[in-house]
């Protein structure tokens, strides 16, 4: 609730500061590209302005250029034609000529008193004769303006020129005369892309030149009209009024029809003449609106940009948060969980080291009120004995999880027999089984090293397990299976890949509950198993025990249908050279209903150099033993499986004997217990045992003892032989010790050579010819060098025996810390105090083979 | 005297040491050279000068002895001595000096009498 409630608030928070940030930087944005447009349009006004100047600069410039030229010409006439020619006609006849050929359409003479005396083309008439005239007598180069008799108009140059005229007297000028759009060209009238328009006026205000685009006739109305007092002294109509009057550049700004205007004059030379350019505003504000519109438009859209790789950062951190709120809240909730499966664990373990205590107790209690009644005193002995066991073993697995946990579990990796490993596992299992009744069947394909590096204690941990989990869990008279098969290893050729199967058809596990199988202090849904007891550790132990073993265990289960554990194991060849396991080529016959265990041994005993055969049950197993009788092919030896369908194995060795006679050997195979069967399969006529699971050895040497005397007299002697002058060197600092040792050793045939410490074991070891000792057996506690350091000094010798010699630990210290230490320091074994002459036999005799 | 009254005057196990060395003649060979064992004098000395750690080599070597001859009762306290020793518990294994003593006393006077017995 609470955490909603916060959520929320963050939400809110972070949606109003967005949308505060995106109102924000719209409004700076704007406000942006309003100022920018702002500033650009006085920009613009100013460029318009310069333009404008300069145009018309340009233009006055262009006018002046003009007019001089036409003045030149005319004054280039006057030049060239003297005036004192007294023949009238022919100084017009040179006159004109020279007019015509400058290109000028007309030309006359103007008497003082501005009369004109047409030299050619059509007579014209001033407009404005005033200042012409003035000019004129001034001897001021003028233009002006005028119109022929066909109302074309013309502009007219006068230069001094004093000829005769016809009426007599003398000229005061020459005037000549072009059309006027030769000089107004250069105003460009009739362009209508250009931005300004410009006029000619007069100084009272009359055009001289009217631009068709741009009339505004208000504003040369007022400019015609005379000052009115209306008008405020310094308004731009007064200031324009004024500067038009004293010929000065002005610039001002008019408003006519709602459009303001830009207006700007300057006097032209060698008239009275003031040229007016005028540019509407509005062009240059659709430039300005044009451009500012521009300007907003990216500035939005710069906004627009910002924000959105904003809101990208944003959203990207806001998820990042989120998630990493989602890791906490997890982690928080597997810290949890893990408290609390921690704490059903402490009261499980409470519950279930109680029951066993109470008992434990009870007993006790009850055992001391019985004292003198010895059946009810063993009674709970037996039953303590039973719950102290249980006990011990919940213990085990809590300490043995708080080692895991603590990272403490170690490997003991030794040479193991896997035969013997199985062996061990199925003698242990057996009762368990027995006791609900349950099948049990164990396989062992084509398994062809048996010895390995591994630690066998924890593989028969992990085995043992399985195995009880799965009589624990399937009902009375279910079926259990174990099997185990080799393969080639990826790890190379040194090692093995072992695959082990343990199968049962009991009760099956939930896939939620597989989940976490491998879950510490996890156990099946109490209402289906409530009767079971156990730590809940087992699989988490096995499961890190295989991990440690560089194993890998996979799982599959149904409920009601039952569960399947395959563990695969790579393991290192051990290094000991394997017996040659060969024996006669006979003929075999293997009677088992389990028809994998028939084809798995027959490819086993093929291995060890039997032919054998196989059947599933009794009916043909007589029959195929019959017929074997009539050809004179006896089989050699006969196996039968103690379970068979309809009939066992004694039921059926009785049957067989009957037609066979006590000739040809029958062993019982099997995987129970072959102490409560022995009598009555003596008495039925069989003559071994040999338990599952079938292991290549496990054959051999059951097989072996019928193969002939020699074999049986190699099995039974061969100690004395065998170790008969071998150099033993025996590390002892007690002399007595030492001789009695000797004594032993010596009735072996061995040569025994003594060290008194440590120090002079390894002074007569390195002293020796290379492989002179065959091996050293060596005590721990001596004086000046142990036996410890002793031996890894030894180990550590430059020799080329130096690793391969076999030293065993002799001490009275057994504890399993000395033994490991011993490992440790590079000791093959370790025999304890005082001598067992069989047993150090047994190890020499397996050390110098 | 028999080899196997001198086993049960000092307290030790005739049949074990018997099952071990097989011959009655060795046996007798090693029960006279324990006679002339320097470890136990090596023990008190040791213990006198307080060299704890020659007194522990001293009597493990004592105790392996024991086990070898199957000298019971005198292996007993030597192996109690050994784990005092071993723990570092001084003061109790200067207690339990007197009783390996006593005991180491009885069977070497055990021994004695056998040879006697037998060399008259």
């Amino acid at each position: 609730m609470e955490k909603a409630q916060k959520n929320s608030f963050v939400m809110r928070f972070l949606v109003s500061s967005f949308i505060g940030m995106l109102l924000f930087s719209i409004i700076v944005f704007s406000l942006l590209g309003i100022y920018m447009g702002q500033n650009s349009k006085h920009s613009v006004y100013e460029i318009g302005d310069i333009y404008m100047s300069g145009m018309n600069e340009q233009m006055s410039r262009h006018f002046e250029t003009v007019l001089k030229l036409h003045f030149d010409q005319v004054a280039g006439v006057v030049a060239v034609v003297p005036a004192d020619n007294h023949d009238k006609e022919s100084l017009y006849r040179e006159l004109i000529y020279r007019t015509q050929v400058r290109g000028f359409d007309y030309a006359a003479l103007c008497s003082a008193q501005g009369d004109f005396e047409t030299l050619y083309g059509n007579p014209i008439r001033p407009i404005n004769p005033g200042p012409f005239l003035e000019a004129l007598l001034h001897g001021k180069q003028h233009v002006a303006v005028g119109v022929d008799s066909t109302g074309k108009e013309v502009v007219l140059f006068s230069v001094d020129a004093a000829y005769p005229m016809r009426n007599g007297g003398n000229s005061a000028s020459l005037v000549a005369a072009v059309p006027l759009n030769y000089i107004t060209d250069f105003l460009l009238l009739e362009d209508e892309n250009l931005l300004m328009y410009p006029h000619i006026i007069r100084p009272d205000g009359s055009f001289v030149i009217q631009n068709p685009n741009a009339e505004l006739p208000q504003f040369f109305q007022q400019l015609q009209r005379p000052a009115e007092n209306t008008l405020p002294e310094n308004s731009s109509m007064e200031l324009f009024r004024t500067a038009v009057k004293n010929r000065e550049e002005c610039s001002t700004m008019f408003v006519e029809d709602g459009t303001p205007w830009q207006i700007y004059g300057i006097a032209l030379p060698y008239s009275e003449w003031y040229l007016i350019s005028v540019m509407p505003y509005n062009i240059l504000d659709d430039i300005i609106n044009n451009l500012s519109n521009e300007y907003l438009l990216i500035t939005l859209f710069s906004c627009a940009a910002v924000l959105i790789i904003l809101s990208c950062i944003f959203f990207r951190y806001f998820s990042i948060t989120r998630s990493q709120m989602s890791e906490l809240d997890k982690a928080r909730k597997e810290a949890q969980g893990a408290n609390k499966a921690k704490s059903e664990f402490l009261a499980n373990m409470s519950h279930d080291i109680r029951t066993p205590m109470n008992a434990i107790v009870g007993m006790t209690a009850i055992a001391t009120a019985h004292i003198d009644d010895r059946q009810q005193v063993q009674n709970c002995l037996k039953k303590i004995t039973l719950s102290s066991k249980h006990l011990l073993r919940l213990i085990n697995d809590v300490l043995d999880m708080s080692k895991i946990e603590s990272g403490k579990l170690s490997l003991r990796i030794e040479q193991v027999s896997l035969r013997e490993v199985v062996e061990g596992i199925v003698s242990i299992m057996q009762p368990q089984i027995k006791a609900k009744k349950q099948s049990f069947d164990v396989h062992v394909e084509n398994i062809l090293t048996e010895n390995v590096w591994c630690d066998g204690v924890r593989l028969n941990q992990v085995l043992l397990n399985l195995l009880s989990n799965a009589t624990k869990y399937t009902q009375e008279t279910g079926s259990i299976q174990l099997s185990l098969f080799e393969e080639e290893s990826p790890k190379g050729e040194n090692y093995i890949r072992v695959c082990i199967w343990v199968k049962d058809n009991g009760i099956g596990m939930t896939p939620e509950f597989l989940e976490k199988i491998y879950d510490s202090y996890s156990r099946m849904d109490k209402d289906r198993v409530y009767k079971t007891e156990g730590s809940g550790l087992g699989m988490a132990i096995t499961k890190y025990i295989v991990d440690a073993m560089e194993g890998s265990i996979d799982v599959r289960s149904e409920i009601d249908k039952g569960t399947e554990f395959i563990l695969t194991f790579d393991f290192e060849k051990a290094t000991t050279k394997e017996e040659d396991m060969v024996l006669p080529p006979w003929n075999m016959l293997i009677v088992d209903d389990d028809e994998l265990l028939c084809a798995t041994t027959i490819s086993t005993l093929k291995s060890i150099g039997i032919n054998a055969e196989w059947t599933l049950d009794g009916e043909s197993a007589v029959e195929m033993v019959n017929q074997r009788r009539q050809s004179g092919e006896d089989y050699q030896i006969i196996l039968l499986d103690w379970k068979l369908p309809n009939t066992n194995g004694i039921q059926l060795a009785k049957e067989i004997r009957e037609n066979l006679g006590d000739e040809v050997p029958i062993l019982l195979i099997s995987a129970y217990d072959w102490s409560d069967l022995e009598e009555e399969a003596q008495e039925a006529g069989i003559n071994g045992f040999i338990g599952k699971p079938l292991f290549k050895s496990t054959l051999y040497h059951a097989l072996h003892q019928y193969a002939g005397v020699d074999a049986e007299e190699d099995q039974a002697q061969g100690v004395d032989v065998d170790l008969s002058g071998r150099r033993i060197l025996l590390a002892e600092d007690n002399e007595l010790n030492w001789e009695i040792a000797n004594e032993l050793l010596s009735d072996l045939g061995l040569q025994v050579d003594w060290a008194e410490d440590g120090q002079i074991c390894l002074d007569k070891f390195q002293s020796s010819p290379e492989n002179y000792y065959d091996a050293i057996l060596m005590d721990i506690r001596m004086p000046n060098m142990t036996g410890y350091e002793a031996t890894t000094a030894i180990r550590q010798l430059t020799r080329s025996d130096a690793l391969s010699t076999p030293i065993i630990a002799m001490s009275a210290d057994a504890f399993a810390d000395d033994i490991r230490r011993c490992s440790e320091c590079g000791m093959n074994d370790h025999v304890a105090k005082p001598i067992d002459i069989v047993e150090l036999t047994r190890l020499l005799k397996q050390y110098l083979a | 005297m028999t080899l196997k009254d001198c086993y049960t005057s000092l307290g030790g196990n005739f049949d074990e040491v018997l099952g071990r060395l097989r011959r009655e003649q060795t046996v007798q060979k090693f029960i006279y050279k324990f006679l002339d064992d320097k470890s136990y004098s090596l023990f008190e000395t040791s213990m006198a000068n307080q060299d704890y750690d020659e007194a522990l080599r001293a009597v493990h070597t004592i105790k392996g002895i024991c086990q070898n001859l199957s000298f019971t009762k005198l292996y007993e306290i030597s192996n109690a001595i050994t784990q005092v020793l071993k723990e570092g518990d001084y003061n109790k294994a200067a207690e339990m000096a007197p009783q390996l003593a006593k005991d180491y006393s009885q069977t070497i006077h055990a021994i004695g009498e056998y040879k006697r017995s037998q060399e008259a």
